[in-house]
């Protein structure tokens, strides 16, 4: 029963069954985070990615704040 | 099968996926305007630069791996292949991935991909 309920779930990830050219690169993302029924594979890729995305979008925030620092700046354009 | 489709490529694919994706209709773009990204290899400086974007920090760009065109080069039904299976993410993710749900499935696919290219 596990098998094939677990089955009927891979089945039902919008990231296994999307085929066709409405599917791309630029909304893939949105599509997987959106289906209530990720399969196993797809669960773990999501999780694993929008961690690393995160911490990648904290950092880019951190260095912006750095940048925009006025004394910073001031280093900056002496150095340049 | 990509007739109207605009495809970036990484340097680390080869020439004949590339030649089979334009003879398949889909033409050649820079990263910015295309809406398929393809690599063979997520740790080549080419495929990093998309995963700095911020297209990719924000969910707009997902790499997919260049085998998904030899798939379905061999498809029967060239539209049958999901391109969500093809998903290549950041080469400094992919072990923790792996640990948890096994092998790619186009690490999977290697094998099958060698012979029939030995075919060609
Ligand atoms: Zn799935």
């Amino acid at each position: 029963e596990t098998d094939s309920s677990s089955k009927t779930l891979k089945y039902r990830c919008s990231g296994c069954i999307a085929v066709g050219q409405s599917l791309n690169s630029r909304n893939f993302s949105n599509l997987l985070h959106s289906c209530p029924y990720q399969c196993d594979r797809h669960k773990v890729i999501v999780e694993v990615e929008d961690r690393y995305k995160s911490e990648l979008r904290k950092s880019l925030i951190c260095n912006k704040k750095i940048l925009l620092t006025p004394r910073r700046r001031r280093q900056l354009s002496i150095e340049s | 099968m990509f007739q109207g489709q605009r495809g970036w490529f990484c340097r680390s694919v080869s020439q004949d996926l590339r030649q089979f994706w334009v003879a398949e209709g889909g033409t050649i773009s820079d990263a910015q305007a295309a809406n398929f990204l393809f690599s063979c290899d997520a740790s080549h400086p080419d495929t990093m630069r998309i995963y700095q974007s911020l297209d990719y920090i924000e969910d707009n760009a997902t790499v997919f791996h260049a085998c998904y065109l030899s798939a379905v080069a061999s498809a029967e039904i060239k539209s049958s292949v999901p391109l969500g299976h093809f998903m290549l993410p950041p080469a400094c993710l992919q072990k923790e991935i792996r640990r948890k749900i096994g092998s790619f499935i186009w690490e999977q696919d290697q094998h099958f991909l060698t012979e029939k290219h030995d075919e060609v």
